[in-house]
């Protein structure tokens, strides 16, 4: 992932990976009777990066991250960690700390119960449960049963599991499904606590504003097929866009197509414009006598490249050149298949 | 090992199915004896021979029990999902399996003590307050250690019928037909009762049984008890190959 890669990019050997907490997916495939969950997927998630993991439901996130953890058996193709595939990992809990799901827990236990288990598995000392459970903020819940747990306690646990051998990788299942504004904070705040550690963490989420502040990288899954990877100012190269208001845009649409410039009319009359600096445009308005009510730099906007990545949505219609019509299809459709 | 061990045995101990389960194999045990006591009492005040072997085994139909507790040992897994953070602190499923069986290999030894010892004071009570007397020979040890050995086993099948079954509540009303229905009816059906010696209850009737079975027809017949432990200890290895090789290699999704 050291630029933008597309679905086509060279795969990583995983052989040759150390322990450094690489996390490496090679032509991964699942197929489900008819349905390819996944599809031929590929991408490097590099040591000590956070890396957003994006998709709409059912693109095969979770499917993926379960073949990494070897809960899932691939048709085709290897994930692993260190070089190694999960199963083979000698210490897993103390390499990767994974949270898939807010709800495995044995709704007769203890928070605290919960963990131990863990703990004695992975033979680490039961104290470090607590431990823990005091760092996800848990501790005063750590003797109630899980079963009277909220949903931002459950994540939370979870959460807290992934901390028990004090892993290097960290895999991240929607972790903030179901928390209240309270909780998404707490998270944003768990999720830079994390990065500022150096973990590699592996993050699928639908919280994309909290995953572009706290993500070096992101990688955008679609029906099962990468459609972008990259890091964040990989992916937002190009992507600024200018809005334009006024009561009257149709000189200014025309100079924009003759100056080679793309954009799009939205629904209300505003023009967005791709570009990445205002005076030009000032420039042309100023120049064909055009009334301006704004004109302003939209910056990159990961919720904006998502949506259009995977439903492939156009704004309004397009008044773009014939020059910039090819650029306007590779953004719209999400990438060559 | 040793920590998965633990970590199972903290499983089992972290919710009350077991001590509730331990408290219906005493019953159950005390309940048995107190059948057979009945028998022998009975039997001494009428001058016949007092059956003391039938008297201290009497707590062998209790494997039930521990048939049941095995049957949940992974199935509740699935039912609650902790089967997710489970392989991923053991990712080797074997390995998980077989931590899994010495746990309940465990729990089967002490229940198995717990509810011979119930029975036995229970036994021992019951002659005396009648004034019967005691007497352990007539193979009585012998017949104490298969009771013994019978119902680890079938704590070990139980786990295994859970690694094959899944769903808790398919396990479970699978496990109570087998026993209350199917097990009788595989040794009433003619033709087919003549392998029921091959079958786990007919292997453990064959195992434990002392003398002629009484309530079987001419047809039936059992295999000798060394036999019978050998087709016991093949289910029981049958039945943990079988789940770990059929469920638990399946995608946890």
């Amino acid at each position: 992932m050291s630029s933008t890669e597309q679905p086509t990019h060279t795969a990583n050997h995983a052989g040759t990976a150390t322990g450094d907490g690489r996390i490496v997916i090679e032509h991964l495939t699942k197929v489900f009777g008819t349905q390819r969950a996944v599809d031929d997927l590929s991408f490097t998630v590099e040591p000590g990066s956070v890396t957003g993991f994006l998709g709409p439901n059912g693109a095969g996130k979770t499917t993926t991250l379960r073949m990494l953890l070897g809960l899932v058996a691939p048709t085709s193709g290897i994930a692993t960690v260190n070089g190694v595939r999960y199963a083979q990992l000698r210490r897993p809990i103390q390499t990767v700390g994974a949270a898939l799901e807010a709800s495995s827990f044995h709704p007769a236990h203890t928070g605290l119960q919960h963990l131990r288990i863990y703990c004695a598995a992975a033979g680490l000392p039961s104290s470090r449960a607590s431990e823990v459970l005091d760092l996800v903020g848990l501790s005063n819940a750590g003797k109630k049963k899980t079963k009277g747990y909220s949903m931002g306690m459950r994540q939370r646990l979870g959460l807290a599991a992934t901390l028990l051998g004090d892993p290097k990788v960290l895999i991240l299942d929607e972790p903030a499904n179901g928390l209240d504004p309270e909780g998404i904070r707490w998270l944003r705040g768990f999720f830079r606590h994390l990065a500022s550690e150096g973990r590699t963490v592996l993050v699928s989420s639908h919280q994309l504003a909290e995953v572009q502040a706290v993500a070096d990288r992101a990688v955008i899954l679609n029906q099962g097929r990468l459609v972008r990877a990259g890091t964040i100012e990989e992916l937002s190269a190009g992507t600024s866009t200018a809005v334009v208001r006024g009561p009257d845009l149709r000189p200014l649409q025309q100079a924009l197509a003759s100056a080679g410039m793309q954009g799009t009319t939205e629904t209300d009359g505003s023009l967005r414009v791709r570009a990445d600096e205002l005076t030009q445009i000032g420039h042309l308005a100023f120049a064909n006598n055009v009334e301006l009510h704004e004109l302003s730099l939209e910056e990159f906007d990961l919720e904006q490249l998502f949506f259009t990545l995977t439903e492939g949505a156009h704004r309004g219609a397009s008044f773009e050149s014939p020059e910039t019509a090819q650029y306007g299809a590779i953004q719209t459709q999400g990438g060559p298949r | 090992m040793i920590g998965l061990l633990k970590s199972e045995v903290l499983k089992i101990r972290s919710t009350q199915v077991w001590i509730w389960m331990l408290a219906l194999a005493v019953a159950l045990s005390t309940l048995f004896t107190i059948g057979a006591s009945v028998d022998a009492v009975s039997d001494y005040r009428h001058g016949r021979d007092v059956d003391y072997y039938s008297l201290f085994t009497a707590s062998t139909q209790v494997f039930f029990a521990l048939m049941v507790l095995g049957v949940l040992g992974l199935t509740t897994e699935f039912r609650h999902k902790t089967i997710t953070p489970t392989l991923l602190a053991t990712p080797n499923r074997w390995q998980l399996l077989g931590g899994k069986a010495a746990a309940y290999g465990i729990f089967s030894i002490i229940y198995s003590i717990v509810c011979l010892v119930a029975s036995f004071a229970t036994a021992i009570i019951w002659l005396t307050a009648t004034n019967v007397p005691l007497h352990f020979g007539d193979g009585v040890p012998g017949g104490v250690v298969k009771v013994f050995v019978t119902q680890v086993l079938f704590g070990i099948f139980g786990l295994g019928l859970g690694a094959l079954i899944r769903n808790q509540a398919a396990a479970m009303v699978f496990s109570i037909v087998y026993l209350a229905v199917l097990n009788f009816l595989l040794a009433g059906i003619p033709w087919v009762r003549k392998f029921w010696m091959f079958e786990p209850g007919g292997a453990a009737q064959g195992f434990v049984s002392h003398g002629t079975i009484t309530g079987l027809s001419d047809d039936t017949h059992l295999l000798n008890p060394t036999q019978s432990l050998g087709v016991l200890i093949f289910w029981c290895v049958l039945l943990l190959v079988l789940g770990g090789w059929l469920s638990l290699r399946r995608d946890i999704s």
